[in-house]
């Protein structure tokens, strides 16, 4: 045993049936990396067949070619190919198409990538432009959300990429122990999920991918869309099998390039074909089939997802008691809670695409709101994460709907507004990106206010504007922070100040629109319990609101931690 | 010239200080330029320190983008407050 000091010994594989014209390029990219290659001829015809053989001739550094002649598919191929590097005694195998889609001037990111962390697999995930056909985008997507159903996890962005660098230690085991019965086009997908499954961490980079337009492609539409659909009938049963040890094994999350959340990485593909998959699902299925869709899914998030259903569960379990002192939630409670989250994620989707009929959303308590209108000067509204207050836009008129302008985190903000104006223009408002509220920031909203505009900002959370400016309020009979942003704010403003809720009712969502202060002073006596008393006045209404509906309530985190710093 | 003009400034900070924090019981005379602002002397807080940028920004279009150490820095007396001011200015 050598140890596993940072031993770091890095050879290239490339299967290929039928592949060869892009074939120099990419050897000359690999050697000029100083990487041994490794090509396997999986059974490939002629002229392919003399083409890839001419290559024994070629410098490969010390790497070789292999033919069988019959074909093995890639699967076949590239195990064959592991074969020959664990041989060669190889730590890690980069792996490439031979029909040239792959963007060879990633190849020293992925390396680098793989040096940095030597027990995971790296991966490239492809970027892809409007030019991918739509029935492949659309396999992508079930490929997708079958692979984070397998394991239990979204840590694999995307497993169908062949442009990665695989542990060879990790292989060999995995191929010893257990093997990976997918040899053709389910096999990319199939060992990275098994890898995956047995605690081989997944490192991804997003790779542009080029569709050669002469490309020939060896993907049989129905038998390999057949194979792929047993493929993932095994792995589910596998990882049902093997539940202890998998959920034992889980691999943490390797620290990203940057930071993203789910929804900011559907956005950045840039074409949102995640988002049009859902849209075609609603079309089809309507509200009523897409929760029917989404019910197993969200279970199985709600079994695994400990930091969330334990947040719910300290939430409901106030909720109730402050409605029934005898009454605690059950098990169902709190999946029918995430089931609720997962129908706004629906009804906030409907909204955008612009399928919500506009009474939908019914008046509650808008007597305010007719005053907010007429009123030229702008106001500050604050919103919540209590039911949908994004959909109330809807009830809004355009002209009214232009006066909003939202705060929002700046790393949220972006990828938020480019989806949403991907599916209706009309729908997106501005967005202000805040991290920290300083002067310059303040004196251009106080500009827009005296203009007419609508702050809105969130008065159930604390990173925008406010970072470590909480008070202790009491919420639900315990003591909780919250933050004086929005009343700080407020009184920098010096506008008035309105609450915003919107809740679901049956199949409806009704408005409640009301004042909460015509100006906020903050004297600079007794300035720290002004503020306290604002945000518990704001808690008292939360919680009104809160209890008419618990299941509404979608911060899914410690809600009543000393200081919670939610994302 | 130069000093003359700086004094005049830092006249009108304490003012602007006085005024826009509603000090109660102190006169814009009554600071010293070379006086703490914050937590001792005059004890300002965080929250001070953000009414009183929005005005220099009102007032002498000085940007600030947020409350930094750095800015917290100049923000320690009137006359570091004048010479920021006027530094910037000059740009």
């Amino acid at each position: 045993m050598t140890g596993r000091t940072a031993l770091f010994r890095p050879c290239a594989i490339i299967p290929s049936r039928n592949h060869w014209r892009a074939l120099p390029s990419i050897v000359e990219a690999l050697r000029a990396l100083d990487l041994a290659v490794f090509i396997i001829d999986d059974g490939s015809d002629e002229p392919a067949a003399s083409a890839l053989a001419a290559f024994s001739q070629a410098d490969l550094g010390g790497g070789a070619v292999h033919r069988f002649t019959v074909n093995q598919g890639k699967g076949g191929a590239v195990i064959q190919a592991f074969h020959m590097a664990l041989a060669g005694g190889y730590t890690h195998a980069l792996q490439v198409d031979a029909d040239g889609q792959h963007d060879l001037a990633a190849l020293p990111k992925l390396l680098d990538r793989a040096r940095r962390h030597p027990d995971a697999l790296v991966t490239g995930v492809p970027v892809y432009d409007r030019s991918v056909p739509l029935g492949r985008a659309i396999g992508r997507w079930v490929t997708h959300i079958w692979v984070w159903i397998e394991t239990l996890s979204f840590q694999i962005r995307d497993s169908m990429c062949g442009f990665r660098v695989y542990p060879l230690a990790a292989v060999a085991a995995l191929l010893a122990e257990e093997g990976v019965p997918g040899r053709r086009m389910d096999f990319d997908t199939e060992i990275m999920v098994r890898l995956f499954l047995r605690g081989t961490p997944i490192s991804d980079l997003s790779v542009s991918v080029i569709y050669p337009p002469d490309n020939t492609s060896n993907f049989d539409l129905w038998r390999d869309n057949l194979r792929i659909t047993w493929m993932h009938t095994r792995l589910v049963f596998h990882m049902l099998a093997n539940l202890p040890r998998v959920l034992r094994h889980r691999p943490d999350r390797l620290p990203a390039d940057g930071a993203q959340t789910h929804w900011a990485w559907l956005a950045e593909r840039g074409t949102g074909w995640g988002l049009r998959f859902c849209f075609a699902c609603y079309r089809l299925l309507g509200r009523t089939g897409c929760r029917a869709v989404l019910a197993p899914i969200v279970l199985y998030f709600y079994l695994t997802g400990r930091e969330q259903r334990q947040a719910s569960r300290q939430f409901l379990i106030r909720a109730f008691r402050a409605k029934n002192p005898q009454e605690r939630p059950g098990f169902l409670d709190g999946y029918r809670h995430f089931m609720s989250f997962a129908g706004r994620a629906l009804d906030t989707f409907i909204g955008w695409t612009g399928q919500m009929a506009p009474e939908t959303i019914q008046p509650g308590k808008v007597d305010d709101l007719q005053d907010a209108v007429a009123d030229p000067y702008g106001a500050l509204i604050i919103i919540s994460h209590l039911g949908n207050a994004d959909l109330s836009r809807a009830l809004l008129d355009d002209a009214t709907r232009d006066r909003l302008a939202i705060l929002v985190h700046t790393h949220h903000a972006a990828n938020y507004n480019k989806v949403l104006q991907e599916f209706r223009a009309a729908a997106a408002v501005n967005t202000i990106q805040v991290t920290e509220l300083g002067p310059e920031i303040a004196v251009s909203l106080k500009e827009r206010v005296d203009r007419g505009t609508w702050v809105v900002i969130a008065g159930d959370r604390t990173p925008v504007i406010s970072r470590n400016r909480v008070v202790t309020t009491s919420f639900l009979g315990e003591p909780a922070p919250l933050s004086i942003g929005p009343y700080l704010l407020a009184a920098l403003l010096d506008c008035p100040v309105y609450t915003l809720f919107c809740l679901r009712e049956g199949d409806r969502y009704r408005l409640y629109f009301e004042k909460f202060a015509d100006r906020i002073d903050l004297p600079r006596r007794n300035r720290e319990e002004v503020l306290q008393a604002h945000a518990q006045r704001f808690a008292m209404r939360l919680e009104e609101y809160a209890l008419r509906d618990p299941y509404q309530w979608y911060n899914f985190f410690d809600f009543w931690a000393p200081s919670h710093d939610a994302d | 010239m130069n000093n003359l003009q700086l004094n005049d400034l830092e006249r009108d900070l304490k003012e602007l200080v006085v005024r826009t924090l509603k000090l109660e019981g102190i006169e814009p005379g009554d600071i010293d330029s070379n006086e703490p602002l914050f937590n001792t002397g005059l004890g300002l807080d965080s929250i001070d320190a953000l009414e009183l940028g929005v005005a220099i920004r009102k007032t002498y279009g000085t940007k600030i983008e947020t409350i930094t150490d750095e800015v917290k820095a100049h923000f320690a007396t009137i006359h570091s407050l004048a010479k920021f001011i006027q530094a910037q200015r000059k740009d």
